[in-house]
């Protein structure tokens, strides 16, 4: 039913609806993604926009340096993010805690840097523009799948094996590797999962928006607020990142609108209210107290 | 004799100033249950350590089933048939107890079910196999650790205190367990400080004491051995 909704929903829905749809699946594949390293394994990530960026320029570069049609620049710009999570992974995620969570904010202020010192492929920067098209309905499903895909991955990873695993990292790294579990192997393969989503959403995202600046695309901001949507909705569950996407969306658009100066003190609000009075978030709290399976 | 199960050889873990393991040798032959007794801070736990590859020892050799493991992860060294359990106990708290159990096999799902399903229900644990472990009480947890080990069918078994805090019914369970194991073929290590265990459950006793092995022997004689009075009460 409701995926019949989504699916028909351009065809009569207005274009602002339209793009606050578009939103909301991207940030379903966003905090779902974050949710894969670290909703699972414990390992926080400070810097998962760092994948978004990276797969925003790998599209955006393709799409108009080498004129890439739009979905191979996506699917691209989830390879590149990957890329991306190989090359730091190795290093990073032998750090814990809070070593880890910095040396990704760190990665998210490198790769910045980076894009915005080689000017003659990345504009630099005064950002890139691409060709105008207008794809936002194709570009609409897409994200769509690309969310889609995001917790259908999720679901088999957590009921599976592999997912019971990331979680010993989670429950006790130490013990896990006593009882034989490999946790430096099973951490990348979550943490490389993890940086695909971002990066399709960010191709997607700057094909959709048709320019792309350093700092539009590296944002803490779009960090914190993934973390938001996991920790609201229930860290490690399937539909938890779901749930806080569109909640934490949806408000912001109806409700904090209107009080644009409210807004930040809103959201502050709610990190504070979540940590402390539910820090399972929505689902995991209903988890516990009702002994629900893994699948929700 | 057959081949030991476990050599070590020379070795030795400091933590800056502390001799924690101080060149110790000892060797394990297969189908035997072996008692590692000291004082507190003696090095009991620091020599699991060691063996499991959680500490990286400052010298020495580990040799297990002839070839050599110091220097492996401790991943690796836990898939070469080597299990641990550990003195605070280490279940995943978030995980059911089956959960704990799944989650350390490999290979086909349904045969790791039917085991897992068979060793809850060897520690009578079956009704609360949807439990998170976390929620166990200490003694019930302390069962999960056990039967998780028995989970990769290791040859080695370290049991660290096995019996601290452990109810008298459940320690009986646990104690004709760990003799069943034995009996099947594999060695047991155990750390204990109750002697009335390690006498009637261990064939040869280990005595450390500041990091050194003092004494080796079978338990009555260690005993009356006056070094291991000394350690225990001489000071
Ligand atoms: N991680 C560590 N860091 C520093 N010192 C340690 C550490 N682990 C053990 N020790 C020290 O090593 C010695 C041996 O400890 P341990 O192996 O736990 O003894 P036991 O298990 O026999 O009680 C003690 O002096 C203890 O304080
Ligand atoms: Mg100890």
């Amino acid at each position: 039913m409701l995926v019949v909704a989504l699916a028909v929903y351009p065809t009569f829905g207005t274009g602002y609806g339209v793009r606050a749809m578009l939103q909301i699946f991207m940030w379903i594949a966003l905090a779902g993604s974050w949710n894969l390293i670290s909703g699972l394994t414990g390992y926080v990530s400070f810097g998962h926009v760092a994948f978004f960026g990276a797969g925003a320029y790998t599209g955006a570069i393709l799409i108009s340096k080498a004129s890439w049609p739009w979905l191979a620049a996506a699917l691209a710009g989830g390879v590149g993010a990957c890329a991306v999570a190989l090359v730091i992974g190795y290093p990073c995620l032998r750090l814990k805690g809070p070593y880890f969570a910095i040396a990704m904010l760190g990665l998210n202020e490198v790769l910045r840097a980076l894009v915005s010192y080689f000017e003659g492929l990345t504009g630099g920067g005064s950002g890139l523009s691409l060709p105008t098209l207008h794809a936002t309905v194709p570009i609409y499903y897409a994200m769509a799948g690309t969310a889609a895909t995001v917790t259908l991955l999720t679901y088999l990873i957590i009921t599976s094996r592999f997912g019971l695993r990331l979680m010993t990292i989670r429950e006790d790294e130490l013990a896990a590797e006593a009882m034989g579990i490999d946790t430096a192997r099973h951490k990348l393969y979550a943490f490389l999962l993890s940086a695909v989503g971002p990066g399709i959403a960010g191709a997607l995202a700057a094909r959709d928006q048709g320019y792309i600046e350093p700092i539009s695309v590296f944002p803490l901001a779009t960090t914190i607020t993934m973390i938001v949507m996991v920790l609201f909705g229930g860290k490690g569950t399937v539909w938890g990142p779901v749930l806080g996407a569109v909640v934490l969306f949806v408000s912001q658009e109806f409700v904090w609108a209107r009080f644009p100066y409210l807004h930040q003190l809103l959201f502050g609000a709610i990190i504070v209210a979540v940590v402390l009075l539910m820090p399972r978030g929505v689902l995991g709290l209903l988890q516990v107290k009702y002994r629900l399976p893994r699948t929700i | 004799m057959a081949t030991p199960v476990l050599e070590i050889d020379g070795l030795s873990k400091r933590f800056g100033g502390v001799a924690a393991v101080d060149g110790v040798s000892l060797s394990l032959e297969p189908g035997r249950i072996y008692g590692l007794i000291g004082p507190n801070g003696s090095g009991k736990t620091t020599l699991f350590n060691c063996i499991t590859g959680i500490e990286r020892r400052d010298a020495g050799r580990v040799m297990f089933n002839g070839e050599r493991i110091d220097g492996l992860k401790p991943y690796e060294i836990a898939r070469k048939g080597i299990g641990r359990t550990f003195q605070v106990i280490r279940v995943f708290p978030e995980l059911s107890a089956l959960e704990n159990l799944l989650v350390v096999t490999r290979g086909g799902l349904a045969d790791a079910e039917a085991r897992a399903l068979e060793l809850l229900r060897f520690v009578r644990l079956e009704g609360l196999r949807n439990e998170y472990a976390g929620n166990l009480s200490y003694g019930q947890q302390k069962l999960v650790e056990f039967v998780r080990v028995l989970m990769r069918d290791p040859s080695l078994i370290l049991l660290d205190e096995p019996a601290a805090g452990v109810n008298r019914t459940l320690l009986n369970d646990l104690l004709d367990a760990v003799r069943r194991l034995r009996d099947e073929g594999r060695t047991v290590l155990l750390v204990e400080h109750d002697m009335k265990v390690v006498m009637g459950l261990c064939e040869t006793v280990f005595v450390l004491d500041h990091g050194e092995k003092i004494a080796e022997g079978e338990p009555g004689v260690i005993q009356t051995d006056e070094r291991v009075i000394e350690a225990y009460f001489g000071r």
